[in-house]
């Protein structure tokens, strides 16, 4: 006896959101060995050679902002966001299952926010050629929209997650 | 409606949040999000993205995936096993010895990271199990190690530290150095507790029976001090380098991760599927934190944007007519109380920018302030409902040791960690001698 499956579509999404998110994160997670390196390349040649690259600390904080938003969704795949587990870890995966699918409209409209902010704002920065305020002044744009982007993956990941919990709830079964 | 009726609104919505046991960064976020579109329309609909770009131009934020990675990689690199079997010969003939060696153990390890879940891990994974094996109590383990792993955040590097010192506007150099002091307290305070109740009780810590001791010649004692000399390496090399001036803060948490990564290949210990599996959990914990940290943000200026810290020093001195230190105890015991149920790392971003300009005004020194708030972190880390520690321990603890154990094995730390806290507001001298006395950019 087979359980009720749930729609293909549904069932396509998840694969891909998943898969997308899977690679992006395992791509991702390796810019925290570049960050290193950078950040020891400018010890070196400020102490050693005494040059100064002013460029340097700003460049591992946009690489920084790439590493943890583009690797977000790939981190609620892994589960690795803590809850408040008082009431939540008595309960049944079944319960836990119903409560987060019903949660998951905050998480989706916090996101869904974060996301209209992040295109009005990439927007601004793409019109007045916006740049950070500091010695190296880049242009803010790219990094806006590489958040932005990253954002949105988190997003579908989350709507990724709903899917799966409201299978549990409803007792269907993914291919 | 009044704004004070707005604050606490939001409060309670986030409390309650909390407990559907939806993710923290999601059940803060909302609550930022949905009150800054209630309060100010559309207006307000880039703010919570605006926090992203306040942590890009937070620049020593760059520690925290460094010190992620360099934990996992020192609990990889085994370093921490040979130190474990140091202490075990050298302190463990000692009634509770080996409890004190792991309380030593776990200054060790705080002295190379910046996060307490780093001497959480190896304590419970390399420590526990030899304790338990030797007959100590486990409700006393348990505690050791809870406690004890707690230190990683005040002793530095700190990233706690480094929080406040964002939030605060404070040097986090200085910061540092003024955690050496109270880390040190605390941990001898440990140690002092540990032996007084094992010289009492003697069967919650049995020293090492006479044939085990018997067994190791003393050659072989010395041999098992070289496990020191890596250790040291590491901690000169990060620590050493930044308070001599040679790296700057960031610049350290990098050369610490690369030790870290140096003397775990030295060992032998790194392959594909460790450094691909080291890398994956970083990026696992550094994204859940900085998710808080940037929905914490949205919060606060959600907060900040509604008056609060006028609201709050209007409260304290005006209607309520505090004295300054009622102003200091008053507000050590709401952190003591919010930080049980809340989020420790969203309740400091929320919390410190209201009380950080009120201490500052009444005179109190906000390099010492911060000390005193790193130990409220401290005792809510390890203190249910809501704590890392705690988190950590539940998972990790062996099947023996209950949940029951676990909660009653903090009750002394917890009050350790308090008479600590006195000491400090006591004597400000314990935290501030060495920033006084040594300076660091």
């Amino acid at each position: 006896m087979s359980a009720p499956q749930m729609p293909r579509v549904v069932q396509a999404y998840v694969r891909y959101v998943d898969a997308v998110n899977r690679v992006l994160g395992s791509v991702v997670m390796y810019l925290a060995l570049v960050m290193m390196a950078l950040l020891l390349f400018a010890s070196v040649t400020r102490y050693i050679f005494n040059v100064p690259f002013i460029w340097i600390i700003e460049m591992s904080q946009f690489l920084m902002a790439a590493y943890y938003i583009l690797g977000g969704g790939y981190s609620m795949q892994l589960d690795a966001h803590v809850r408040m587990d008082v009431l939540y870890e008595r309960w049944r995966p079944k319960t836990r299952a119903f409560m987060d699918s019903i949660t998951a409209s905050f998480l989706v409209f916090y996101l869904v926010v974060m996301v209209y902010g992040g295109t009005s704002s990439s927007a601004y920065s793409l019109k007045y050629n916006q740049t950070n305020y500091s010695a190296w002044a880049p242009p803010m744009a790219p990094i806006k929209i590489i958040m932005t982007v990253g954002i949105v993956l988190m997003l579908l990941q989350a709507i990724a997650i709903f899917f799966r919990d409201l299978a549990k709830v409803t007792g269907r079964e993914f291919a | 409606m009044s704004y004070e009726t707005i604050a606490v609104l939001m409060f309670s919505t986030f409390m309650l949040l909390l407990l559907t046991g939806q993710r923290v960064f999601g059940a803060i976020g909302f609550v930022a999000a949905a009150f800054a579109l209630a309060l100010w329309g559309e207006g307000a609909v880039e703010m919570p993205f605006a926090s992203t770009i306040t942590l890009i131009n937070w620049y020593p934020m760059l520690t925290l995936p460094m010190f992620i990675y360099m934990g996992y990689m020192l609990s990889e690199s085994g370093i921490a096993g040979d130190l474990y079997r140091m202490f075990h010969v050298w302190t463990g003939p000692m009634r509770g010895g080996l409890a004190v060696g792991t309380i030593l153990l776990m200054v060790a390890i705080s002295a190379m990271n910046g996060l307490s879940v780093a001497g959480m891990a190896i304590g419970a994974t390399i420590a526990m199990p030899e304790l338990l094996k030797r007959g100590y109590d486990k409700v006393m383990v348990t505690g050791v190690i809870q406690g004890g792993s707690t230190l990683g955040i005040m002793i530095p590097p700190s990233v706690v530290l480094v929080l406040y010192g964002m939030i605060a506007r404070q040097p986090v150099g200085q910061l540092w150095l003024a955690g050496v002091g109270p880390g040190l307290l605390l941990a001898a305070l440990f140690i002092l507790y540990i032996l007084i109740r094992c010289h009492l009780q003697p069967h919650l810590g049995p020293p090492l029976p006479l044939e085990e001791r018997q067994q190791i010649t003393w050659r072989e004692k010395f041999r098992l001090l070289s496990a020191g000399i890596l250790p040291l390496m590491i901690i000169f090399s990060m620590t050493g380098l930044f308070v001599m001036g040679v790296t700057s803060m960031v610049e350290s948490s990098a050369v610490g991760a690369f030790a870290a990564t140096l003397v775990a290949g030295y060992k032998g210990r790194i392959t594909w599927h460790v450094m691909r599996e080291t890398l994956r959990k970083s990026l696992a914990v550094s994204a859940m934190f900085m998710w808080i940290i940037l929905a914490a943000l949205a919060f606060g200026a959600v907060f900040d944007g509604l008056g609060a810290v006028k609201a709050i020093e209007v409260l304290f001195l005006e209607k309520w007519g505090l004295e300054p230190w009622q102003v200091l105890v008053l507000m050590q015991l709401t952190y003591i109380v919010m930080g049980t149920f809340l989020d420790d790392t969203a309740m400091l971003i929320i919390v410190a920018p209201l009380y950080v300009p009120l201490i500052i005004q009444l005179g109190f020194n906000p390099i010492w302030y911060g000390i005193l708030y790193t130990i409220t972190c401290q005792i809510a880390y390890i203190t249910p409902p809501f704590g890392y520690n705690l988190f950590l321990m539940r998972a990790m603890a062996p099947k023996e040791v209950t949940l029951i154990d676990i909660y009653k094995s903090i009750i002394p730390f917890v009050l350790i960690m308090l008479v600590g806290l006195a000491l400090v507001i006591a004597f400000p001298e314990i935290a501030l001698w060495l920033p006084n006395h040594v300076y660091v950019k």
